[in-house]
């Protein structure tokens, strides 16, 4: 399978990527072995602009590997055509053992990659520079991360062979199936809805709350909320909600929203799911900067505007995933 | 005090074959309120040293702080907030825009600031009368003469009312009344508490009564205060 757009692609920007973040790494070992802001030296000096072009480039560099999750998924829907028993992502992912570890890393690198840029942001908006050791130290941590990521994506994509024979998600994901081929065998149903909406509102009052008045350990909890809500959101969307907007009961799939028979709409489920997960992890992730001297007032406006984008689109994904659900116990279907 | 350098060290093209020192070690302090003049021949270095107080340039080493706040190593994006905030350039040949009215020209440095237009315009109005030229306020910059673009480029750097005032050779151009007259705003400006730094090789300039002090710059040294 590396012969098609799709792979070339994925192998090319993953290799881009890396070649940049492999060249952000050298300036990372300078800046770990000399960086000295009080220092007047030519060396100094040097690095301070070196590191104004490497960080530009490694935030570039990690926002397509962020955009990269998305060209892997469709990549995997792509790939479907050319499976035996495959009818969409589902199945092309599960055709070898490397195709879900692939996704996860990708999934987890979203808010790794993304927590290096808010670093950054929150960085290069103080006069003093008083994150560039600590930006630079988790870049080095972030270098492992994305070897992972474009290893498990070459396995995955060189070990797609047209003559393996997959399950396709409405096996995958059926109520029925048991053993080791049902992705979310064991989830309980019962207790999913109430969970779903009552973490939601929780997460409401807590953010609501934040916005009013800002206590360390309330973020630490909107932020844990939010990690729960958004594995759980992953959950309920597959056994509960993709199949209402299938209009199949049997029909359980989290990636065949993502089809244009379906107006696309899981791009925009997950787009709001992943957007208010991330602002609402954030929040957290910064809260120890705030003793950082210069980031006192960027770091409180950053978790005040993190709290309202995640509400937004918390509100968002929620109305949004909800919708077909809804409208079918309300109104009694598609008519 | 207004302006401090220490140690401070410029080199063009650094470990490349046509490196060249500009400024060796320069130490420097400058007061509020007060004239200096950078003097020196050509290539001695004090338009590099105009360029990197005025945090146009950095220095290659050292540190260069005004009103006690280290400036030459702020992240670029600061540079440009203080440039726009406190410092008002005249250059040599003006550089003004030829195809822009007198009055667009002056009110250029307040268009990256979003003041409205209105406001714009009565700043500049109120600089054009004090300099008189506020009977060519909409012709455009390539029709009117020397001596009242030199007046432009005299507004301009002063429609944001900054407390720094840096010109580079300013009467290089000039005869000698209109270098005359380039002084006497100068004192004027001098007058309302506005620090000024001139670089110039003019005696017109680097011995006109209201400069208080005149730094002799050679091979990229101050010779003597």
């Amino acid at each position: 399978m590396l012969l098609n757009s799709w792979s070339i692609a994925l192998l090319l920007c993953g290799l881009i990527v890396l070649f940049l973040m492999g060249l952000a790494a050298r300036s990372a070992i300078r800046v770990l072995l000399f960086w000295n802001p009080e220092s007047d030296s030519n060396r100094q000096i040097r690095l301070e602009n070196e590191i104004w072009l490497t960080s530009t480039l490694v935030e570039y560099a990690l926002g397509i590997q962020i955009i990269s999750l998305i060209v892997f998924v469709l990549a995997a829907n792509f790939y479907s055509q050319s499976i035996a028993g495959a009818m969409c992502a589902t199945g092309s992912l599960l055709a070898n053992s490397f195709g879900v570890p692939a996704l996860l890393v990708k999934i987890g690198g979203v808010f790794f990659y993304g927590f290096w840029i808010v670093l950054h942001q929150l960085d290069i908006h103080s006069e003093q520079y008083p994150l560039v050791r600590k930006k630079y130290l988790y870049l080095l941590f972030l270098i492992p991360l994305l070897i992972l990521d474009l290893s498990l994506e070459i396995l995955f994509i060189t070990g797609l062979k047209p003559d393996i024979i997959t399950s396709c998600c409405a096996v995958v994901f059926d109520d029925a199936t048991g053993g080791g081929s049902n992705l979310i065998g064991g989830f309980s149903h019962g207790l999913s809805m109430e969970l779903f909406y009552g973490t939601a509102g929780v997460l409401i009052g807590i953010g609501s709350f934040l916005l009013r008045q800002r206590q360390r350990w309330m973020v630490v909890l909107f932020s844990s909320g939010w990690l729960w809500f958004f594995l759980l959101a992953l959950a309920v969307v597959t056994t509960e909600f993709s199949s209402y907007i299938y209009a199949m009961p049997f029909h359980k799939c989290p990636f065949c929203i993502l089809k244009p028979e379906y107006h696309y709409i899981g791009f925009v489920m997950y787009f709001a799911l992943f957007m208010g997960a991330f602002f609402g992890m954030s929040a957290a992730v910064i809260e120890p900067l705030r003793f950082v001297d210069g980031l006192e007032s960027g770091v409180a406006g950053y978790q005040r505007s993190a709290v309202k984008f995640s509400l937004l689109f918390l509100v968002f994904f929620v109305l949004v995933s909800s919708y077909h659900y809804w409208r079918y116990i309300l109104i009694g279907g598609e008519g | 005090m207004l302006i401090e350098l220490k140690n401070v060290t410029k080199i063009y093209n650094q470990e490349q074959v046509n490196e060249v020192t500009a400024l060796r070690e320069i130490d420097l302090t400058i007061d509020d309120n007060s004239m200096t003049c950078l003097r020196g021949a050509s290539g001695s270095g004090k338009s590099t040293l105009l360029a990197i107080i005025g945090c146009v340039f950095q220095p290659t080493t050292g540190r260069v702080s005004i009103a006690g706040k280290q400036l030459s190593r702020l992240p670029d994006r600061f540079l440009t907030l203080h440039r726009r905030q406190y410092i008002g350039f005249i250059f040599q040949t003006f550089n003004i825009l030829p195809t822009l009215t007198v009055q667009d020209n002056i009110t250029l440095p307040l268009v990256p600031l979003g003041i409205p237009p209105a406001e714009m315009r009565r700043k500049a109005a109120v600089l054009m009368e004090r300099f008189g030229i506020a009977h060519r306020r909409n012709f455009p910059a390539s029709q009117i003469s020397g001596g009242e673009l030199q007046r432009v480029a005299i507004a301009r750097a002063l429609i944001n009312n900054p407390p720094l005032i840096l010109a580079d050779e300013p009467t290089a151009h000039l005869d000698s009344r209109l270098s005359e007259e380039f002084m006497h705003f100068m004192k004027d400006l001098k007058s309302a508490g506005k620090t000024i730094i001139i670089t110039s090789h003019d005696p017109l300039v680097t011995e006109h009564a209201d400069v208080d002090r005149v730094l002799d710059i050679k091979d990229g040294r101050i010779d003597a205060a």
